[in-house]
C-alpha cells in the first residue's frame, strides 16, 4: 500500500515529516461535542456531496463506523487520524487521498479537520495542498468565519487561521547533549511548542520531536509557516553540526549493534524497536548503514495496530514475535 | 455492557456516587457521560488548563450570567468550564466575554490571513459600550488609572448620547 512515508523525504536526514492542519466549521450546527447523531449525519452528507461532485479529486469518503478496529487504530499510527477521533467512530467519517497524504476528519473536535502529511521538511508544499483542498471543499459550504476572529473553532486557541503547522524531527544528539532542553525553552518563548512524538511526558522515545505553532489569531498563515521554517531550519542545522562532531568509532559501534539486534531479534517490543530504529537512522546519516533502508517505514509498520490490521488481533507476546519477524524481513 | 441511558453504545464510564448515605451506580457511554458533564480523566488535564485561563474573563462576564447562546443554549459559564465554545454563534453572543481570554492566549484579537469567501455577519457588536466597560475593568485591575480615566470618559460620552 502506498503511504506518505514511502515517498522521498527532503532534508530527510533529520526531518521525518511535515504536517499541516486546518480547522473549519459549518454555520448553523453546534460543534461536534454537542451534536446529535442526526446532526452529525447531516454534516457528513453535506461534505460527502461536495467530494462526490468533484470528479477531479482522488479523495475517498469512508464511514468510520464501518472500519474494523485494527484498521481504525492503525490510522493513528500512520498519523492520518487522531486517537480521540478513532476511539469512538459512531457518526464520524474520514476522507483520504490515494497515498494518504490528505486526510479530512469529519466530526473530530471541529466539523472539518483538513490534514496534509508529507515526508521530510516541506512546509510550503504541504500548506499549498491543504489550501487547495480548503478552497475546493469549503468554497462549497457555509463556513463559520468572522472578519475579526477568523475561522470559528470549538477551541478558542485555534481561532483565526485554524492552522496548526508542525515538523517532526529526529534529534538524537541534541537530546543527548542537553541542547534540546535549551531549545525547547527558547522555542516556547516565541509561541511554538516542542513535544515528544512517542512516549509520555517529557520522555521522547526514539528522539523524535514535534515542533508546532501555537498562535493562530493575529498572524497570517504565511508568517506562521515562515516562522516555523526558520526555527526548524536552525534546529536541523544544529543537530547536523552535533552529529558531525560525534566520535566516529563509538557512534559506528552503537549504530551497528542496533542494526545487528534488529536483524537477529526473535522477540521485539515497540519500545525496543523505536530505540534501535533511532540509532539505525543515525547510522544512515553517518554513512555506516545503507540508505536503502527506510527506518521510518519500518518504525510505523512495526506499530501494534499496523501489524494487527494485516495479521489479525494478537496478544502482546505474539505481536512482539511477529514484529521481530517483519523487521527481520524488511532488513534482509 | 450497553449504556443504560441510550441503550446503544458500549458503556465506558462507571459513576459511583454516595448521596446522604445512599449509594448509586451508573454505567454510561462516552457520549451520554459527556452530555451529563462527566468527562474522562484523560482529557481533564488540558480542559482544566484551558478553563483556568478563562478565570478572569468569567469574573467580568459583560453579557451577564443569564445570557444564553441562541443556537446551542450555552451560557458563558458553560464555556469557561470546558474552555470550549458550543457552536460558532457563541462567539457572536459572547464576543466581549471572550476578548480578555483571547488577548491572553493569542496576544491579538484581530484575524490576519486567509478570509473565507462566504464570510458571515461580524461577531463584533456594532455598539462597543460593553467592550469599553470590560476594558475599563481590566485597566482598573491592572492599576493603569490614566488609561482607565480616558476609557471612563469615552463611556460617559457614549452613554450621554444614548
Amino acid at each position: 500500500m502506498s503511504c506518505w512515508y514511502n515517498n522521498p523525504a527532503p532534508e530527510g536526514d533529520i526531518a521525518v515529516s511535515t504536517r499541516i492542519r486546518l480547522a473549519r466549521n459549518i454555520n448553523g450546527y453546534p460543534f461536534p461535542a454537542r451534536m446529535s447523531a442526526a446532526q452529525r449525519q447531516e454534516v457528513n452528507a453535506k461534505i460527502k456531496d461536495v467530494i462526490d461532485n468533484n470528479s477531479s479529486s482522488n479523495l475517498k469518503y469512508i464511514d468510520m463506523a464501518a472500519v474494523p478496529e485494527n484498521e481504525r487504530f492503525s490510522m493513528v499510527e500512520r498519523h492520518i487520524a487522531s486517537r480521540e477521533f478513532v476511539l469512538n467512530p459512531q457518526n464520524k467519517a474520514i476522507i483520504i487521498s490515494d497515498d494518504e497524504t490528505v486526510s479530512i476528519m469529519i466530526g473530530e473536535e471541529d466539523h472539518i479537520r483538513i490534514q496534509v502529511v508529507l515526508p521530510g521538511f516541506q512546509l510550503e508544499n504541504a500548506y499549498k495542498i491543504a489550501d487547495d483542498i480548503d478552497n475546493m471543499l469549503c468554497g462549497a459550504l457555509d463556513i463559520a468565519f468572522d472578519s475579526e476572529l477568523g475561522y470559528l473553532t470549538e477551541c478558542p486557541t485555534n481561532l483565526g487561521t485554524g492552522l496548526r503547522a508542525s515538523v517532526m524531527l529526529h534529534l538524537p544528539v541534541s537530546e543527548q547533549t542537553g541542547e534540546m532542553l535549551r531549545l525547547t525553552e527558547s522555542v516556547n518563548k516565541i509561541g511554538f511548542t516542542v513535544r515528544g512524538m512517542y512516549g509520555e511526558g517529557s520522555n521522547a522515545a526514539g528522539s523524535l520531536y514535534q515542533i508546532s505553532n501555537q498562535i493562530t489569531l493575529g498572524i497570517s498563515e504565511k508568517n506562521a509557516i515562515d516562522n516555523l521554517k526558520i526555527i526548524a531550519d536552525r534546529i536541523i542545522g544544529k543537530e547536523r553540526e552535533l552529529q558531525k562532531s560525534l566520535n566516529k568509532i563509538k557512534t559506528e559501534d552503537i549504530c551497528m549493534r542496533a542494526l545487528g539486534t534488529l536483524k537477529s531479534a526473535r522477540i521485539l517490543s515497540s519500545s525496543e524497536l523505536i530505540t534501535l530504529i533511532s540509532r539505525v537512522k543515525l547510522g544512515i546519516n553517518k554513512g555506516v548503514i545503507s540508505d536503502n533502508i527506510n527506518p521510518i517505514k519500518i518504525l510505523i509498520e512495526g506499530q501494534p495496530y499496523m501489524l494487527m490490521k494485516t495479521h489479525g488481533t494478537m496478544t502482546d507476546e505474539e505481536r512482539d514475535i511477529y514484529r521481530a519477524q517483519t523487521v527481520r524481513e524488511a532488513l534482509s | 455492557m450497553l449504556c443504560e441511558k441510550c441503550q446503544k453504545n458500549t458503556a465506558t464510564t462507571h459513576i459511583r456516587s454516595v448521596v446522604n448515605g445512599k449509594k448509586t451506580e451508573r454505567y454510561l457511554c462516552a457520549e451520554c457521560a459527556q452530555k451529563e458533564g462527566i468527562s474522562a480523566f484523560s482529557d481533564a488535564g488540558l480542559g482544566d488548563m484551558l478553563a483556568s485561563m478563562f478565570g478572569d474573563a468569567l469574573a467580568l462576564n459583560p453579557s451577564g450570567a443569564q445570557a444564553r447562546c441562541n443556537c446551542c443554549g450555552s451560557t458563558f459559564a458553560d464555556i469557561s468550564k470546558t474552555g470550549k465554545a458550543g457552536c460558532p454563534e457563541c462567539y457572536k453572543t459572547f464576543y466581549n466575554d471572550f476578548l480578555p481570554y483571547l488577548k491572553r492566549v493569542h496576544g491579538s484579537v484581530k484575524h490576519i490571513g486567509k478570509a473565507s469567501k462566504a464570510a458571515n455577519a461580524d461577531c463584533k457588536p456594532a455598539d462597543n459600550l460593553a467592550a469599553l466597560k470590560a476594558e475599563l475593568a481590566e485597566l482598573v485591575k491592572a492599576e493603569k488609572f490614566e488609561q482607565a480615566a480616558q476609557i471612563r470618559d469615552k463611556i460617559k460620552e457614549m452613554e450621554a448620547n444614548l
